[in-house]
């Protein structure tokens, strides 16, 4: 019969060696109910363990600990045990029970956002995914609850950080739909429109049996995104999205449609009347700042149009086929399209005109050739990565016998059958 | 809390590092589950996103102090003042904002090196933007006085018409390296291998 303190001194003595470990991950396994059933018990008892060794053992004593609910006072108290602990535990010992870890660690969300205090978790967060993670490619269960910490805590920068990394790898489908939701999110709040629709993106066309809310929202920002990014939209998918999502998504965000078709029209003042006549669908829907940023993307779209038909027009014409109030306002505009590197032109405020300029890039530089070097580079290793999933799929058993049966049916002169069964 | 690093920041005039670091220090001291906002610098903070022209963390910034912090630290309203100029692009208003404060000892250099970077940008979008400007709107984007500003244009080569009292911009031809290194042959090799595979 084991007690609380029979575990405690296994834990103590079994932590040091890779083998040992193993054995006591056994030995924990099979302990785990009892633990369990010892909860309220063995808050004291993690004194006596030392979280940078004895972290597989105080991994599973901090989870049964945090199993039922949890007070106000008592999540004070966790949150900072458990803090502590992500900070230094040792990676290899918590990659044994992942599952746990992460229990843990949504616990610790929980916690934080429970006490309203979101950025007390943000760093915490992130050193946890970095143990858990079995390479900067690995997206693992808590990326999206870091990034909805880094969201409601408003460290969009520190969220950006860790969107700039390639994802090959995916534990959840689930997962892969709310990290590149909440990522959308933090690029927008940043500003950074083209990753924002990137990720919006892969939201929308990601393999889906049935519609999810996920998807659904992120279509209504995705729409939005595009008119800003783009300044157009359309309503077709590409054929790689799920026929489930290319069916219903219209639908289901039926004013953010409409408000693409009034946008398309080009007309600023039909596009007001039309957001102010559905005000309370975009603000309940938490998009109204972005319906906001759209309405002010028109007049740029406007301008930037201007710029394929004239080579010079005056302030004075600027503003009233852009439907702006004075030529002062059409020089700020274009003034501020200047300093954001949307249009090419120089402002000449003797004769009040405007000379629009061809994009004074050669692409000869050594800075531009960088870029497009570290874009070949990336594409390369893309391209390999490909090349070894493709091999190994064509390997695949399941995959295999759907191309037979396949086969079967279309080259009746083939005489080399693939096996449909093993 | 143990500021040294961004103490020292600010003494050597790092002033680019200091958002990063404040960043960093502030999910720290979170992280431990210390109550740091009241010994925050966060007028400091602020300046330090503005500095660096990110103006989108600085409004998040400033959305995440609890409004009594905001009550009674004034020069954090003034430093934000700054912020929302810059946000909403008024353009003359940003100097208004540097000059309608009187910045303690530890804000003070950090200010003023931002207006001195400040009107170095502005000049150089004037210069980018404008083929000719009225001397009014230039001492305005620029924060001077009329005078001042038509010296400032003058040393940098504008010429200036005193009757239509209007500046007309020197465009000064920005030379960017062309220089290949031998490096890139390397490259080239490698990807005309990689297409034929």
């Amino acid at each position: 019969m084991n007690s609380v303190e029979g575990f405690v001194t296994q834990i103590q003595g079994l932590s040091s060696t890779a083998s040992d470990v193993s054995v006591l991950q056994n030995l924990l396994k099979q302990a785990d109910e009892s633990l369990h059933a010892e909860s309220t018990r063995l808050l004291p008892f993690l004194d006596q363990l030392d979280p940078s060794k004895h972290s597989l053992g105080y991994l599973y004593f901090i989870e049964a600990c945090t199993a039922g609910p949890v007070t106000k006072e008592q999540a004070s108290t966790f949150a900072l045990i458990i803090a502590r602990f992500i900070s230094s535990c040792v990676a290899d010992q918590i990659r044994l029970a992942p599952d746990k870890f992460i229990s843990v660690c949504k616990r610790f969300k929980d916690q934080v956002l429970l006490l309203e205090e979101p950025l007390h978790g943000v760093a915490p967060m992130l050193t946890a995914i970095r143990k858990l993670q079995s390479s900067t490619e690995h997206l693992t269960t808590l990326h999206p609850e870091f990034l909805l910490l880094c969201l409601l805590a408003k460290c969009y920068r520190t969220g950006l950080s860790i969107l700039e990394e390639d994802i090959f790898e995916v534990d959840q489908p689930r997962d892969l739909f709310l990290y590149c939701y909440y990522g959308g999110m933090i690029c927008v709040g940043q500003k950074r429109f083209q990753k924002a629709l990137e990720l919006l993106h892969n939201v929308v066309t990601a393999p889906m049996s049935t519609i999810n809310a996920i998807a659904v929202e992120a279509y209504k920002k995705y729409i939005l995104v595009s008119l800003i990014l783009h300044g157009q939209f359309s309503t077709s998918l590409p054929k790689y999205a799920s026929s489930v999502a290319q069916r219903n998504l219209k639908n289901l965000c039926q004013p953010y449609v409409e408000l693409a078709n009034s946008y398309n029209n080009g007309k600023v003042a039909d596009l007001e009347t039309y957001v102010k006549a559905n005000e309370e669908k975009f603000e309940s829907d938490n998009n109204l700042g972005l319906v906001k940023q759209v309405i002010s993307s028109m007049y740029k779209r406007n301008i930037q149009r201007l710029t394929q038909t004239y080579l010079t027009l005056s302030l004075h014409d600027i503003a009233n086929t852009v439907q702006l109030n004075s030529p002062k306002e059409a020089e700020m505009h274009v003034l501020q399209m200047i300093q954001d590197g949307e249009i090419y032109a120089t402002i000449n405020q003797k004769d009040g005109m405007v000379r629009f300029l061809e994009d004074p890039e050669q692409y000869k530089t050594c800075e531009m050739i960088e870029r497009i070097d570290s874009s070949i580079q990336r594409l390369m290793t893309l391209s390999k990565k490909l090349t070894v999933m493709d091999e190994l799929m064509s390997c695949d058993p399941l995959y295999l016998a759907k191309a037979g049966r396949e086969r079967q049916r279309l080259d009746f002169d083939d005489f080399d059958t693939v096996p449909q069964k093993y | 809390m143990d500021f040294s690093v961004l103490n020292g920041a600010l003494a050597s005039k790092s002033f680019d590092r200091i958002a990063d670091i404040c960043d960093n220090l502030m999910l720290q001291v979170a992280a431990e589950g210390v109550a740091f906002q009241d010994e925050w610098p966060f007028a400091i903070h602020l300046l330090g996103h503005i500095y660096v022209d990110d103006i989108n963390s600085a409004r998040f910034l400033w959305k995440s102090i609890p409004a009594a912090i905001k009550e009674s630290q004034p020069e954090l309203v003034a430093a934000w003042k700054i912020g929302q100029k810059l946000w909403t692009r008024d353009y003359a208003g940003v100097y208004d904002a540097i000059r309608g404060f009187d910045w303690s000892q530890e804000t003070q250099v950090l200010v003023a090196s931002f207006s001195e970077l400040y009107t170095k940008r502005m000049f150089g979008l004037l210069l980018s933007a404008y083929s000719t400007i009225s001397i009014q709107d230039a001492a305005q984007f620029l924060g001077m006085s009329e005078d001042d500003a038509t010296n400032y244009a003058l040393r940098q080569g504008w010429t200036v018409d005193p009757v239509s009292q209007m500046l007309t911009v020197k465009k000064q031809a920005i030379v960017r390296e062309q220089k290949l290194d031998p490096g890139k042959l390397q490259c080239l090799t490698e990807y005309v291998f990689h297409l034929e595979h």
